[in-house]
């Protein structure tokens, strides 16, 4: 019976994925669940498994297809019919003529692909034995894995070129073609090159992934970002007190982002708006609430999502946070964790911006921006003090929220942050 | 010598016996052949055991030779060992190989360094039979293979038979040994499995495998009930044109390094199979056997099918099924070993 | 001496000879091990001399001991040469286990001697197999089982008594309960007032004795192997005493008070034997003093042959895990 290998939904904004490779070539033997492709994603390297056990008996997209999500990219029969050696399955197609046509021009096979490279210790001793070298290894027809030379395979040249009674010369393999060199390397003449220099990056993957999302987003939304600023001292006199208790309770840090998710999700109770979608003619107003929390990766940015997040208390916000932060600098999370989410929230401060316009993570309504925390002077009680003071930028879906909306929800995060303990009741 | 019996008829040599009576056999006719020889455990006396291996012992031999014991599997160790210094021949049974924890210590410690505490000058001329293996829907205690951890002892020399003709020249061979001997037979093959065996002087040399089906393309090394199966998934294979060589260990320890080396020389392949648990199995010491000694033979990696790191068995007949490794996965590891 | 006991004076010297020289022993490897001339466990007997000497004295070859660590005067009694057994301890490849392992783990069938593990108990089912195959060849032959009292609580100790209980098996239990099992006194770990009470409950007698009384011991030690050769079955002998170092030399024994060593040095057992001989005008002082001339000769001759005794070879590590097939052992004793 014939099982289709889809490309799988990684997300819900992912639509496509691309092979990087294939771990098993058609022919092979697959089991269940064994890992037969590796695939990028905009937000993570993803390993598909077989979904049966079989033969892998088409491969559908090649290394480095692009393909649509739930289109397919291989086949598997199911139960191995009973046909010639398996040894003898080779890549179908193309190859094969190609080296018919080199059989016929009198050369020996040439060959790419890394199962051509291995050189098992038998085969090595064999080799050592009978004075054959690695360029003449070339010339044997190799029937293993992706090519490789078995010892079977090794033992029949022995046997042919003890009858023909010299060793064929193997021809020297023929390089792959060069792609064309990259702006750098291309001649220009004098140091005026030099000075000029423009690396190319290729946009591809992840980055090229938020280019499009940005587009979008800002073509979709009018956005409006509105500014709200929070006395956080009383915030950053708690955590002082108890990050290291907690850290070596907890075996996470105690950052300020638990109580930032906390408040925002309890304002968005009291402000739904902030917490919807508009789709088609209708505003969806959830009442749920999975905040994303946006995380600077290397690659760029990721935006897992934790789902429920009112449900949560400080601690185990805490210990999600840290969680998928790690999760996400490793492209190690899963699609559903990077999906459904309903509000999001970003952290420019972390790197010390004070303000900032963030653009909406589609398909919500809003998105906050966390800045820096800076002691500043401030008027209380027409006294000047010092206080602990952070910015709150929020952008908003005009089409959804109107400002008024805007402004009271930003107070209402602003008031749970300087007085934390209501957030208990 | 007359040879009475208690089952209707004496077999021929060749005549195919099941694999229970050719341990019955090999029990009788030593026991006939030397007045050392004695057995001791639960129910073997007049019951005839749990397995009626000793049916009729006690008519023939009397109840002190076909002795039955309280519940007491560490004494019941202890006492052959005691035993077996005044020369005698005990053969020990523990009514489930999965009970043989109970008597732990006198296995690993009291028996298996006696000779080594002794400078050489004695030994423990004993065996301990133990019914063993899973696919009998016996659950966590009545399942188990606990061959791995004495061949991991010093001083105790392991066996675990196949066919009913290894299994009573074994035990022949096990009793005359003058070492401490532990003697694994599978409650599964009892009366699966059928043979010839050989007469009353046929001994199958403890410390030699056999193969029991040549081959130039994979060395298939196994034992015990994994052997049939293996000879099974072999004879597929070899309707696709690969050709297995399947050795059976039949001693585990010690091993035969030299039949395992010879395998793996000619084939350049190796699939171990056994039905144990994967870490620290046989299969382990084997396939680091293999790799010290045999790297430059070697055409593919060594791979193992065994049974998982869990219990062996779990109860409910699907998990049990699960684990336990069959002919469809040792055919599917020979199939993709083949096309590396 | 007890009407019963037939022992004559030549047996009584005997007895006193053995009781010095288990003595004389065990002081020089207090020493010797204080010097540094000897390594690993020592577990010294000192003060339960009456016991070994009592059980032992008298036994046949064919009869088996199967003592515990703390029996070394038994292995003397037994036969073993002084000099073996020195060697033994020192690790030289002329003691019984040829290096292989300490102290009294090792044994010799041809003198009736089972040598144990470290697993305090497990000497017993092994001296119900040694009565077993007694009974199998209808000999009358007994064997004495040693265990202290921690070691009573051993599962094994119980599986044991029950089997040869169950088929009145020639075997005597002698329990030495010095009142201590390394730091653990008694009353921590029994709900009974004695170990002698246990035999009961398997269906065999149970008998309490002094047991720093040689003679008491010897008496009741007659009885029960008598008992056992006319196939009446097992005993358990209560031997009372007091060990007088530590567990082991390492050990302090600062869980016991000096009140109570004091009480039970004064028990000593060889100068309550010593007045015994002195009062049958068996033991002058001039005996006496050729007594301790021989013994100390003895004993620094067994140091000397230790010493002077080669250490096994490395590579002699790795013999004697498997006795060869029978073809080729026909050299072999055992």
């Amino acid at each position: 019976m014939s099982i289709k290998v889809l490309m799988p939904h990684m997300g819900e904004s992912v639509v496509e994925g691309k092979i990087l490779r294939w771990l098993k070539r058609e022919g092979e033997t697959v089991q269940r669940d064994e890992t037969i492709a590796e695939v990028e994603t905009d937000k993570a390297d993803v390993e598909i498994p077989a979904p049966r056990a079989g033969v892998l008996a088409k491969i559908l997209a090649g290394e480095g297809a692009t393909v649509e999500v739930g289109a397919e990219i291989a086949v598997i029969e199911e139960e191995a019919r009973a046909a010639a050696k398996p040894v003898e399955a080779r890549p179908a197609g193309a190859e094969r003529e190609a080296e018919e046509e080199v059989e016929e021009a009198g050369v020996g096979p040439a060959r790419h692909g890394e199962g051509r490279q291995k050189i098992t210790p038998v085969v090595a001793k064999l080799m050592e034995r009978h004075g054959l070298g690695i360029e003449e290894l070339r010339a044997v027809e190799g029937t293993g894995l992706g090519g490789r030379v078995t010892k079977q395979d090794l033992l029949t040249y022995l046997d042919r070129r003890g009858e023909a009674g010299t060793a064929a010369p193997a021809p020297p393999r023929a390089e792959p073609a060069r792609r064309p060199a990259p702006a750098r390397e291309r001649e220009v003449e004098g140091a005026e090159a030099l000075e000029e220099a423009i690396e190319e990056i290729p946009l591809k993957g992840l980055r090229k992934a938020i280019a499009e999302h940005m587009v979008l987003s800002k073509r979709t939304a009018p956005h409006v970002t509105t500014v709200a600023e929070v006395d956080m001292t009383t915030l950053v006199e708690f955590r002082t007190r108890h990050k290291a208790r907690f850290q070596a309770e907890e075996g996470v840090p105690l950052t300020f982002m638990p109580f930032i998710v906390r408040a925002v999700a309890e304002a968005l109770k009291a402000f739904p708006h902030l917490n919807a979608s508009l789709e088609g003619e209708k505003i969806l107003l959830r009442r749920h609430y999975h905040i994303g929390v946006a995380v600077a990766t290397e690659a760029g940015l990721v935006v897992p999502v934790i789902r429920h997040a009112d449900r949560l208390s400080i601690r185990e916000l805490a210990k999600a946070l840290h969680r998928v932060g790690e999760g996400a600098r490793a492209r190690k999370l899963a699609p559903k964790e990077l999906e459904g989410g309903t509000f999001t929230i970003t952290n420019p401060g972390v790197f010390g911006g004070i303000l900032s316009t963030p653009i909406i993570h589609q398909p919500q309504a809003a998105i906050l921006g966390v800045q820096a925390i800076r002691k500043l002077p401030v008027v209380r009680d027409d006294q000047i003090v010092i206080r602990s003071m952070m910015y709150l930028c929020l952008s908003y879906d005009h089409r959804i929220v109107d400002g008024a909306t805007s402004v009271q929800f930003l107070q209402e995060v602003r008031r749970h942050l300087e007085d934390p303990l209501g957030m208990l009741i | 010598m007359t040879r009475g019996k208690p089952s209707a008829g004496e077999p021929e040599a060749s005549e195919a016996v099941s694999y229970l009576e050719a341990i019955r056999q090999a029990l009788w006719e030593e026991m006939e052949r030397d007045e050392a020889v004695f057995c001791l455990g639960e129910d073997i006396g007049a019951y005839g055991g749990a397995f009626q291996i000793t049916k009729g012992f006690v008519e023939r031999f009397g109840a002190e030779r076909c002795l039955d014991t309280p519940i007491s599997e560490s004494c019941i160790v202890g006492v052959a060992v005691g035993a077996s210094l005044l020369g005698f021949r005990p053969v020990a049974e523990m009514q489930f190989g999965d009970f043989i924890s109970m008597a732990f210590d006198q296995v690993v410690n009291q028996a298996a360094t006696l000779r080594y505490r002794y400078g050489g000058r004695e030994s423990v001329p004993i065996v301990i039979r133990c019914p063993a293996g899973a696919g009998v829907h016996g659950g966590l205690y009545h399942s188990q293979d606990t061959e791995a951890w004495f061949v991991h002892r010093p001083g105790l020399k392991v066996v675990y038979p196949a066919t009913p003709f290894d299994a009573k020249g074994l035990l022949k061979a096990a009793i005359r040994d003058p070492n401490p001997v532990l003697y694994f037979e599978h409650k599964g093959l009892y009366r699966r499995a059928k043979g010839p065996v050989g007469d009353a002087e046929t001994l199958v040399p403890l410390g030699k495998a056999e193969v029991k089906r040549p081959g130039e393309d994979i060395a298939l090394i196994t034992y015990g009930p994994m052997v049939p199966r293996s000879l099974a998934a072999a004879e597929k294979a070899a309707e696709e044109g690969i050709e297995v060589e399947v050795l059976d260990l039949r001693t585990l320890a010690p091993m035969d390094r030299d039949a395992i080396i010879a395998s793996v020389r000619k084939t350049s392949k190796v699939l171990i199979v056994h039905e144990a648990q994967r870490t620290l199995g046989v299969g382990a010491e084997v396939a680091a056997l293999i790799a010290e000694e045999a790297f430059e033979d070697l055409d593919g990696p060594v791979v193992r099918i065994t049974w998982p790191d869990v219990h062996m068995a779990p109860f409910s007949p699907p998990l049990e099924e699960y684990c336990l490794p069959n002919e469809e996965r040792i055919l599917a590891a020979l199939k993709k070993l083949a096309a590396y | 001496m007890p009407k019963k006991l037939r022992l004559s004076d030549d047996d009584l010297l005997k007895m006193h000879y053995f009781l010095r020289l288990s003595r004389a022993f065990e002081e020089r490897l207090s020493v010797l091990h204080r010097q540094g001339k000897i390594i690993g466990g020592i577990y010294s007997g000192i003060g339960q001399e009456a016991i070994t000497v009592g059980a032992c004295y008298g036994l046949r070859r064919e009869d088996f001991i199967c003592p515990l660590h703390r029996d070394l005067g038994a292995f003397l009694v037994k036969g073993v040469p002084p000099r073996v057994l020195m060697a033994q301890v020192f690790g030289k490849g002329t003691g019984l286990s040829k290096g292989k392992d300490s102290y009294l783990h090792a044994g010799d069938s041809r003198l009736g001697i089972f040598g144990n593990t470290s697993m305090l108990g497990a000497n017993l089912p092994v001296a119900c197999g040694l009565a077993y195959g007694f009974k199998l060849r209808r000999q009358d032959h007994a064997v004495i089982a040693f265990f202290g009292e921690g070691a009573a609580n051993v599962g094994d100790v119980h599986e044991a008594m029950n089997f040869a209980a169950v088929h009145k098996l020639a075997v005597v239990f002698v329990c030495e309960n010095n009142l201590y099992a390394y730091s653990t006194s008694f009353e921590q770990a029994f709900a009974v007032p004695e170990v002698s009470v246990r035999a009961q409950a398997y269906g065999f007698p149970g008998v309490d004795v002094y047991g720093n009384d040689l003679l008491r011991v010897h008496g009741v030690m007659q009885d029960a192997i008598a008992r056992a050769r006319r196939g009446e079955g097992p005993t358990l002998v209560e031997c009372k005493t007091f060990r007088w170092h530590g567990h082991s030399e390492h050990d302090k024994a600062s869980y016991r008070t000096e009140e109570e060593l004091i009480e039970w040095k004064s028990r000593d057992p060889i100068p309550l034997f010593e007045r015994y001989l002195t009062e049958k005008g068996l033991l002058t002082d001039e005996v006496q003093r050729r007594l301790t001339e021989r013994i100390e000769q003895e004993i620094d001759e067994a140091v000397a042959f230790a010493e002077e005794s080669p250490w096994p070879e490395g590579p002699e590590a790795l013999e004697d895990i498997y006795a060869p097939a029978e073809a080729e052992a026909a050299g072999d004793q055992g």
